[in-house]
């Protein structure tokens, strides 16, 4: 799980906490509260919970009051028992409305997380490849899951504590006031200088944690490039001056929490001192209405009582508001993931095509099922960022061809292959599907139709089995079997100790390169393709696992169009036709001798390979030791 | 998705490290404890002047002041006996004042506790980080990269809010109760009795129950970890979910998971709800019999309304804390846990330091002596390696996958230390070789390079920091890589990674090459690091090499072109030298050298022979 640590202060996208320091955006907030608004039910309990549990709290001190007037007035002849009931009465409520608020809370913090982060995952299913050009795996997972539970989070919590704090001063300021009004008033004076005051805290607080965080993901991060890069660092003698760097980190760090730390420290004993005022002040002015006969001492004991917890909850709404912030930049990282539109997606057009009634023998869209030709027409193509990688290219596939893709790295190759994917679009141009522009097709009809094996053969934890469903998920096990016998994984694979149903790991880490890249060739011999896409891997392999690979590689190839970015001269050999592609442009077409013949870029490119594959052939070696 | 099992350290141990690692710091947490002591002495102090008050108020004519109070009062309002208001004015000054005194130890309390977990986690941060950089590769080979972050990261956390929290947490209880004992026993020995009786039960109903939810929160790390996993493959393998278009079957899967950590949490939150509406309700529940209890002594007249009031105060004051020490003390739990993963880090062997240090430059003799050796006890990678190579000569390697090319360059980078045999160099023994000095000497360009995430520059002044522009700028070109960067955006300063430019794996090795040449060590080691770069770039850097010609160099390859100009090739096969030579020698002597100067040849024919077929056919 090396990514899981990433976080979001690493990649600047333009997302950073800075922006958003400003204003409170209600779109997002809007469009959140939908979410908490689907438990209608919930949040309404939850608040009747938070004002029963405010309310018995506001509660008690007036029984205490009740019970110390009639102590002093009637003396012995008092009825404790109903006063005992009235108290264990209110204990019960509150016993139980606690309890409802972190049920109804805690069902509503995870329902809602729960929501986003569906919803959030259902979109990145959808959403274009060039989504995740600049975006890596851990920034998004980030998103997926702190910035996803910290939004929950602020969502349940912040609301019920929200309901609590001002239930609860609402209510002990109503008390005082109708225990006495004036003393109520100069109790209650404290009360503006603590706000402002709490606010001014938690904002440098919040600041303060935010540089705390900001500095601890760089600290992660120079964590892992000291354990991926620690051969670099050692073969440079770099330790020192890495450790005097990370130093310089840790000093900041250091610096920074202290100061989060202390403000934290000054900030309580401040809010100590004003509540002792409004004491104070509840002493020396009830204390003498008492002597006058103003109020009783009952009410001064609960004047007394109230002034203490008065500020409970001012710490709690502080705090809160002042994490708003926060919680915004939050919300505004995972709406933007849950949000964000597919560059990629079907027209109106094609959408309205696949609403109407399926026909037999046709595709989802209506049109006809069968690729006989795709055609590049004058296809350029440029990433959102950096220059142009095609430039006018015309090509055209013919129903069963296999097509060779070679050339230097950078040069285009894999671009040509996303585009033929639809994973991205031409910039201009236009690429047909049997004469019809693929953007007037449907999306998913398209990429059902393709196979892909990718160079680094992406494997799921799982078992064997599982990996080759992945092809077709309703193939039965003596097809997932036909299938690797094909493409000749069934071998390795029945020796293992649970056969197909041996698990290889998290991303297949107990298998070798080779046997990855056979079990992929399973499934998509499973999947069997119209279009076949490859990029084949160069992974050196032993020469066993090299013939299987080559045995797979023709059953993948066979009857359909496939178009491989090739590197192993056989594969480069045997293809029907092969292009030379250089700076974004088709410098050479033709089959292998055609393109010898010409002496160019090809036979360069060839001879040079043919050389370098001869060399650590391992027959070679095998026939000269001893 | 840390692994809480491999855990093999005592608690005893544990306590013992945890120890060890506060040194030099327990004077400052004996004063954020001292002060938070003291802090609470005058806390304590202000509902006993809330009583005095109010005993004050409802019996005036028997005020309880003592002598000197009575006399204080009489100063500031001359009479016969010193009005009320004095003293309330009095009593409030009190209690303002006690809480300002409170407040200066919370705020020291707070000060020293901060400057002491602080301090102790920088330290060790910083040791961790140095002590990982000094591991042997022999564990970083085995090591988990994610798991070791993780232990530095999430394990370090959770020991800082421990340190930070929890441990004055925890004495925050014990001095509560220890200052607040005799005061209630002072006041009222029978209440007294009555406010303590229920805490031991409310203690150990805490500390049980969280023992219990504790497997819960198991389950809830477990779940969220199957969550994240699935997450995470699915976002590194999106292209193959698109390839075969299982959005859906995807969804499917990943909406399991999530409902199941939604419903794990959505259980710890009914547990935790459970407890705390019933510790609410014996905590009340309490306070509410000291209250009739109370209430029926001050109708007896054995007990003053003002100490009924001071005994509810003191009560909500010890009562809340010790509600939450259960969750306290779990939480200890995990930091016990944590240390102990931080500690095995720690407590593995570094490579040793303390050989000698020559200081002065090489001249880049080495010497290979029936070396040999194995990564592991069973397999031996080299076999009696013999060979030599003087100062500035060229060194090539040849031979398959695995027959121990890169183990010889790194045994003399002395990443590994070899087993049997001797290796010199310039007739300095490299075991006794102290191992930054051995590495100063020698550079090395691996095939698949790490490059950090900085600009092109930063990554280039790691070969030598105080490098200029132009040192470095001539680097990049002898490296063939200078006019790629200049066509980059930003140039130099352009980043590299994830953020920046996406370099290809010829640039990355360009500018692996480049960084090692601006080190200009007596010892240039390429293993393998020119394979992605094509043939007429490689003979151009090959050249610029040759014309530097300061220092001896080792390349390991596998194309013919790159070793032909050796001063000396070495045929390698199964960690065994089986032809050594040059070009011109062993092209004529019988052998695999020869053989692959004929597949070369092959090679040409069968061009030849592709071509007329061609012409042939035509």
């Amino acid at each position: 799980m090396s990514d899981t640590y990433f976080d979001d202060e690493n990649y600047n996208d333009g997302f950073s906490e800075d922006s958003f320091q400003e204003g409170i955006k209600l779109v997002l907030w809007k469009r959140l509260f939908g979410y908490a608004l689907r438990y209608r039910l919930d949040v309404g309990l939850l608040m009747i919970c938070a004002l029963a549990v405010a309310t018995a709290e506001v509660a008690f001190p007036l029984i205490t009051r009740s019970v110390i007037d009639a102590v002093g007035s009637e003396g012995a002849g008092i009825d404790l028992g109903f006063y005992a009931a009235l108290y264990f009465g209110f204990c019960l409520l509150l016993g139980v409305a606690v309890g409802g608020f972190f049920w109804f809370g805690g069902k509503l913090r995870n329902h809602v997380s729960h929501d986003i982060r569906r919803d959030g995952f259902e979109n990145l299913q959808n959403l274009s490849f060039s989504y995740f050009d600049f975006r890596p795996v851990g920034w998004l997972m980030a998103r997926m899951t702190s910035d996803c539970e910290r939004l929950s989070n602020i969502l349940a919590w912040g609301i019920l504590d929200l309901v609590w704090s001002i239930t609860m001063m609402l209510g002990i300021a109503g008390a005082m006031l109708y225990m006495d009004v004036k003393l109520a008033l100069v109790v209650l004076s404290v009360i503006p200088v603590l706000v402002w005051m709490s606010l001014v805290f938690q904002k440098r607080i919040l600041g303060s944690a935010r540089e705390v965080r900001k500095t601890n993901s760089r600290i992660t991060g120079s964590y892992n490039e000291s354990i991926m890069g620690v051969q670099t660092s050692k073969a440079f003698v770099k330790e020192a001056e890495n450790l005097n760097d990370f130093g310089g980190l840790t000093d900041k760090m250091y610096g920074a929490s202290f100061m989060n730390a202390l403000q934290a420290a000054l900030y309580l004993p401040l809010v100590l001192i004003l509540g002792s005022l409004a004491s104070g002040l509840a002493l020396v002015f009830g204390g003498l209405e008492v002597v006058w006969g103003a109020i009783t001492a009952g009410t001064l004991i609960a004047f007394l009582t109230y002034a203490r917890h008065f500020f409970d909850p001012i710490e709690e709404l502080a705090h809160w508001f002042a994490e708003l912030q926060m919680a915004q930049a939050s919300a505004e990282r995972i709406m933007s993931l849950v949000m964000a539109e597919s560059a990629i997606q079907d027209s109106q057009a094609v959408r309205q095509r696949m609403a109407v009634t399926y026909r037999p023998g046709l595709a989802i869209d209506g049109y006809d099922n069968a690729i006989n030709t795709i055609e590049f027409r004058d296809v350029s193509f440029a990433y959102d960022v950096g220059g142009r990688i095609l430039n006018n290219i015309n090509l055209s596939i013919h129903q069963g061809e296999n097509i060779a893709i070679v050339g230097s790295t950078g040069g285009g190759k894999s671009s040509l292959v996303s585009l033929l994917c639809r994973f991205y679009e031409p910039s201009a141009g236009r690429i047909l599907i049997d004469g019809i522009d693929y953007r007037e097709r449907s999306l998913h009809w398209l990429q059902s139709n393709l196979g892909i094996v990718l160079q680094s053969s992406h494997i799921f934890g799982g078992s064997v089995a599982e990996n080759i469903r992945y092809g077709d998920l309703s193939a039965s096990m003596a097809q997932i079997e036909e299938a690797a016998n094909r493409a000749g994984a069934s071998e390795f694979i029945e020796s293992m100790e649970h056969g197909y149903l041996t698990h290889v790991g998290e991303g297949g880490s107990s298998l070798s390169a080779g046997q990855k890249q056979l079990i992929s060739f399973a499934r998509a011999i499973l999947a069997d393709p119209k279009i076949l896409v490859m990029d084949e891997a160069t992974s050196s392999v032993d020469t066993v696992t090299e013939q299987y690979i080559q045995q797979g590689m023709a059953e993948l190839l066979k009857n359909r169009i496939s178009v491989v970015i090739a590197h192993r001269l056989s594969t480069i050999r045997n293809a029907d036709r092969i292009l030379v592609i250089e700076k974004g442009e088709i410098i050479e077409s033709g089959n292998h001798a055609e393109l010898m013949r010409a002496e160019g870029r090809y036979y360069k490119l060839y001879t040079q390979q043919s050389l370098a594959e001869f060399a650590q052939q391992s027959e070679l070696w095998q026939q000269h030791t001893e | 998705m840390i692994d809480r099992t491999n855990d093999h350290l005592d608690d005893r141990v544990k306590a013992r490290i945890l120890w060890s690692l506060t040194e030099g710091y327990r004077l400052t947490f004996a004063i954020a404890i001292g002060s938070m002591a003291i802090g609470y002495v005058f806390m304590f102090a202000v509902p006993l002047v809330a009583r005095f008050s109010i005993d004050a108020i409802l019996t005036p004519e028997a005020i309880p002041a003592p002598a000197w109070l009575r006399q204080l009062a009489l100063w500031l309002a001359p009479g016969d006996s010193p009005d009320m208001l004095v003293y309330l004015v009095l009593a409030a000054i009190a209690t303002v004042a006690l809480t300002a005194i409170t407040g200066v130890f919370v705020y020291i309390r707070g000060r020293c506790a901060a400057l002491a977990s602080e301090g102790i986690i920088r330290r060790l941060r910083d040791r961790v980080f140095d002590h990982l950089e000094h591991l042997p590769s022999h564990y970083h080979d085995r090591a988990d990269t994610g798991d070791l972050v993780q232990r530095c990261t999430s394990d370090m956390e959770t020991l800082r809010v421990f340190l930070s929290g929890q441990i004055i947490e925890i004495s925050r209880a014990f001095l509560m109760l220890v200052v607040v004992t005799p005061i209630l026993f002072s006041l009222d020995v029978a209440m007294a009795w009555l406010s303590l009786a229920i805490l031991p039960f409310l203690f150990t109903a805490a500390y049980f129950f969280f023992q219990r939810v504790k497997t819960l929160f198991t389950l809830v790390d477990e779940s969220e970890a199957e969550l994240t996993t699935v997450l995470q493959e699915n976002l590194t393998g999106i292209r193959v979910v698109r390839a075969f278009a299982r959005q859906a079957f995807e969804i499917d899967k990943f909406a399991e998971k999530n409902a199941v950590f939604r419903d794990h949490n959505k259980k710890l939150m009914a547990l935790l709800g459970m407890y705390y509406s019933f510790s609410d309700i014996i905590c009340l529940g309490q306070i509410g019999l000291l209250l009739l209890v109370g209430a029926t002594w001050v109708i007896d007249g054995s007990l003053s309304i003002g100490t009924l009031f001071a005994f509810l105060t003191y009560e909500g004051m010890i009562i809340w804390p010790i509600r939450h020490m259960g969750r306290v003390l779990t939480d200890s739990g995990k930091a016990i846990v944590s240390i102990g993963r931080l500690s095995e880090v720690l407590s593995e062997p570094i490579e040793s330091q303390n050989e000698h240090d020559p200081r002065s430059r090489l001249a880049g003799g080495v010497r290979f002596d029936k070396v040999t050796f194995g990564y592991d006890a069973t397999n031996t990678v080299l076999d009696g390696v013999s060979f030599s190579i003087e100062p500035g000569q060229t060194l090539a390697l040849l031979g398959p996958p695995g027959c121990g090319k890169s183990t010889i360059t790194q045994l003399l980078l002395r990443l590994y230390d070899y087993d049997y045999g001797r290796i010199f160099l310039d007739g300095w023994e490299l075991s006794a070789l102290n191992r930054k000095y051995v590495r100063a000497q020698i550079s090395i360009v691996l095939q698949e390079p790490f490059l950090y995430s900085a600009s092109i520059e930063t990554n280039l002044r790691v070969g030598r920091r105080d490098a200029s522009l132009d040192d470095i700028k001539e680097a990049a070109t002898d490296a063939c890589i200078h006019e790629s960067i200049e066509g980059f955006p930003r140039g130099y300063d352009s980043m590299v990674g994830e953020r920046g430019v996406t370099l290809s794996g010829g640039q990355r090795q360009r500018l692996a090459l480049a960084r090692a040449l601006l080190k200009n060590p007596p010892i240039l080691i390429l293993d393998d690091s020119l394979s992605a770069v094509d043939t007429d770039t490689e003979s151009q850097i090959l050249a610029a090499l040759k014309e530097r010609r300061q220092q001896t160099t080792i390349i390991v390859a596998h194309r013919l072109s790159s070793v032909m100009h050796a001063d000396k090739i070495l045929m390698l096969n199964q960690g065994r030298i089986v032809q050594q030579g040059t070009h011109e020698s062993l092209r004529t002597e019988p052998g695999i050298y020869r053989q692959l100067c004929e597949i070369q040849g092959a090679i040409q024919h069968q061009i030849e022979r592709d071509v007329f077929e061609q012409v042939d056919e035509s």
